[in-house]
């Protein structure tokens, strides 16, 4: 088995918090890997520092056996990225940002254009081609922040919450394009807090808490027979019953009282 | 008078909160109430003072004072937008508050703060600068409590009829470049008084004859009046209060009920000019960029029109106080300081990209990706300045009666340029910094980062007039020959600053997308 993506002690702290502790994230290649874990696990710290984006302050990462801080050349062709918070140059219109991503990596304009046109009529933006990125929603962000990534044709796509406030319809959009990309070889990896999502399209999910990867495996092995919810939960140490206490009036009616 | 106290507090909370954690915030809200204690105390002892001069004397500047406290309480905030999260009433519609609840709560919370209690000293000077007696001393403090309350309401007018103008992304487009414009128009006076316009006595009187028609003339007029006259001027001014009030609540329902009205999103095509003189791959693609962001984002839009206006006011100043005819050293002045103006844009290269420099960052294998960036970002300043400086030679060489000097202006202007853009990129990669999204007349850099961007515009300058020297010095002497070397020196120095840069830069990388990332 190859693997995309490996780390070994990956350390991240700011200040006094310790955002990621000594992370081994192992993902095979050709594997659709979902990354989970609760808000502040360290999900974005981890693929930051993966992608090259933060400098980690130990351990190391590789990307298809290259090392990211060692041999960034052969490692950022091989990666494309689709970061959280999803801010693009906003006053490219969708079709100019491409280009410009496109054109940027060294691929002729010729080549470019085309692959634009076609990523932007797979991604249903056609009609918005022309609009500038400021425009736009968050779904059709999330698109064109998925067409740039796309559009060099990587190994390996890290995508951090790309399924977070878009519209069903353009969240189909991107899990066809997604398995696509799958389905021909080459490694998506994206965080998400979604478990149903995570497991009706991953076959692989590293399960994150407090900055460690507590579970990692194929589906099957990590959710052993539970609903991968249910093994989220346990994983994690999910809300211990008897916290009910209090709240006594929520959705108690004014007429209750009397 | 419990919304009074609700939202007083609510405004104060919004104070500390902005404060917690950030020693820099810290520091730079004690450097405010400084400032403001400052100002309220100065200024009440400026205003106070007025009382030693000539009585019309004194009558006329406060006249032109009230005044301009009430444009500025106009202007001010409508720059500052966004500065307080109590003023937007967008934020407070979905709470169930009458709206005449609303408006005394906003009205309180618009009080309440440093500039305000400041403001309200400096005006309060008046009582001392100008009752002639007993009426006037007795009429000034409604006089003042009015002149406060219109400045207040009149703002709270401005700001909630034009909030939903505000939202929209276009409104703030306009806004942003509508700051500069105002803060250039604010040289205006000092310009037409440097240029020495008839004497300074008669033309405060002329402008104080004018104002003194004006609500916030007449509260000035009327304590210095002091008598039925200035009883007639404070009844009139508190019923233009009252109706502005008025106005305001209505504004402010009809604001709380008006959805944001979403921007017509607006179409653009690829002209493809530049490909056809730069060879195709990553040096045009970021050409292609740089010209279309200096064209559509205001953050540049603003910076060129800074550049240029500094320039404007620089000559006029230049050429104004020169005895007789200006010499023909002033057109090739004015012409390196605005290469120097239009270079010290991009002393901070990155920091308008901000967040979205990730998109490059990943992309960026080697030093030679992030030197052919900083190449393509020079190559489309130059592409917009090299022009605009060969007009500015020309025009100033014939202004100024020296045509012979319209060439060595040009060429000393772009080789001010070319070292400009070369110390920039070294400045834009040890010293980055944000630049905030909402730009107001008042910051360039994110909050915290303002040393940062202190440090890095005065090392860009410092780093610039040294790297001058060799060819500005000679020029001084009159050696005008010297000028035709000018635009390879800069070409050199952009070359060997732009390679340092991408060396530094390449280098620390996360850093630097770190630095420009801040939250604004």
């Amino acid at each position: 088995m190859t693997e995309a993506v490996r780390t070994h002690g990956l350390f991240k702290r700011y200040g006094q918090q310790v955002a990621v502790a000594g992370v081994d994230l192992v993902v095979p290649a050709g594997s659709f890997a979902g990354l989970v874990g609760p808000n502040g696990a360290g999900k974005t710290t981890t693929l930051s520092m993966i992608t090259g984006l933060l400098r980690p302050d130990g351990g190391s990462a590789e990307v298809d056996g290259f090392h990211v801080w060692r041999d960034p050349v052969e490692v950022k062709a091989r990666i494309g990225v689709l970061p959280e918070g999803l801010r693009l140059f906003e006053r490219l219109s969708g079709r100019e940002l491409l280009l410009y991503a496109g054109r940027l990596r060294g691929i002729p304009k010729g080549e470019v254009e085309q692959r634009a046109d076609e990523l932007l009529a797979v991604m249903d933006l056609s009609g918005a081609a022309d609009k500038l990125v400021v425009d736009y929603s968050t779904g059709m962000r999330k698109k064109i922040g998925l067409a740039a990534a796309l559009l060099h044709n990587p190994s390996v796509l890290f995508l951090d919450e790309p399924f977070e406030g878009v519209d069903p319809v353009s969240a189909n959009t991107l899990t066809e394009v997604l398995r696509r990309f799958t389905a021909s070889g080459s490694t998506v990896i994206f965080s998400s807090h979604v478990m149903d999502l995570v497991e009706r399209l991953c076959d692989w999910v590293s399960v994150m808490s407090a900055g460690h990867i507590v579970a990692q495996g194929p589906l099957a092995d990590v959710r052993g027979g539970r609903s991968l919810n249910q093994a989220f939960l346990e994983l994690v140490g999910g809300p211990a019953h008897g916290r009910e206490a209090g709240l006594s009036w929520l959705g108690a009616r004014p007429k209750d009282d009397q | 008078m419990s919304t009074v106290a609700l939202f007083a507090r609510l405004k104060l909370r919004l104070l500390a909160g902005n404060l917690r954690g950030d020693l820099q915030r810290r520091l730079g809200f004690v450097f405010t109430l400084i400032m403001a204690a400052g100002l309220a105390v100065f200024g009440f002892l400026l205003m106070s003072l007025l009382r030693l001069a000539p009585a019309d004397i004194a009558t006329s500047l406060v006249i032109v004072a009230f005044a301009l406290f009430l444009f500025g309480w106009m202007i001010v905030p409508l720059l500052a937008f966004g500065l307080d999260d109590t003023l937007d009433p967008a934020k407070l519609a979905l709470f169930p508050l009458r709206t005449r609840t609303l408006a005394v709560g906003m009205l309180t919370a618009s009080v309440t703060g440093v500039w305000p209690v400041a403001m309200l000293a400096v005006t309060s000077g008046a009582l001392i600068a100008l009752p002639a007696g007993v009426g006037g001393a007795l009429l000034g403090v409604p006089a003042v409590l009015l002149q406060f309350a219109l400045c207040v309401v009149t703002s709270r007018l401005i700001t909630t009829s034009l909030s939903g103008a505000l939202r929209t992304r276009r409104g703030r487009d306009v806004l942003a470049v509508a700051a500069v414009v105002v803060v250039v128009l604010a040289q205006l006076p000092n310009l037409l008084m440097n240029r020495g316009f008839g004497d300074p006595e008669a033309m405060l009187h002329q402008l104080a004859a004018v104002l003194r028609w004006t609500p916030p003339g007449m509260a000035a007029h009327a304590i210095a009046d002091g008598g039925l006259i200035g009883l007639a001027e404070l009844a009139f001014l508190a019923l233009v209060v009252v109706a502005l009030a008025w106005l305001w609540i209505k504004a402010l329902g009809r604001a709380l009920v008006t959805p944001d009205v979403s921007t017509q999103a607006s179409v653009r095509k690829e002209i493809g000019l530049v490909d056809r003189f730069v060879p195709d791959g990553p040096l045009a693609a970021v050409v292609t960029k740089e010209l279309k962001y200096i064209r559509r984002e205001p953050r540049f839009r603003v910076g060129w029109f800074s550049a240029l206006a500094i320039t404007l006011v620089l000559s006029f100043s230049l050429s104004g106080t020169a005895e007789g005819t200006p010499g023909q050293g002033v057109a090739i002045v004015i012409t390196t300081v605005g290469a120097l103006m239009i270079a010290l844009q991009s002393g901070n290269a990155f920091g308008i990209d901000g967040r979205s420099l990730w998109m490059n960052a990943v992309t960026f294998g080697s030093e030679r990706s992030l030197a052919t960036d900083l190449a393509g970002r020079h190559l489309a300043s130059a592409l917009v300045a090299v022009p605009l400086l060969g007009v500015i030679a020309v025009v100033t060489g014939l202004l100024t009666g020296h045509p012979a000097a319209i060439a060595p202006a040009m060429l000393s202007g772009w080789g001010a340029l070319g070292i400009g853009l070369g110390v920039g990129s070294v400045t834009s990669v040890v010293l980055p910094y944000s630049v905030p999204e909402r730009m107001n007349a008042f910051s360039g850099a994110a909050p915290g980062q303002g040393g940062q961007a202190f440090a890095s515009s005065m090392g860009a300058m410092l780093g610039i007039a040294l790297l001058s020297l060799p060819f500005v010095v000679p020029l001084a002497f009159g050696l005008l020959w010297v000028s035709v070397v000018a635009p390879f020196y800069g070409l050199l120095a952009e070359t060997l600053g732009r390679r340092l840069a991408a060396r530094i830069g390449f280098a620390r990388l996360p850093e630097l997308l770190a630095a420009v990332s801040k939250a604004s």
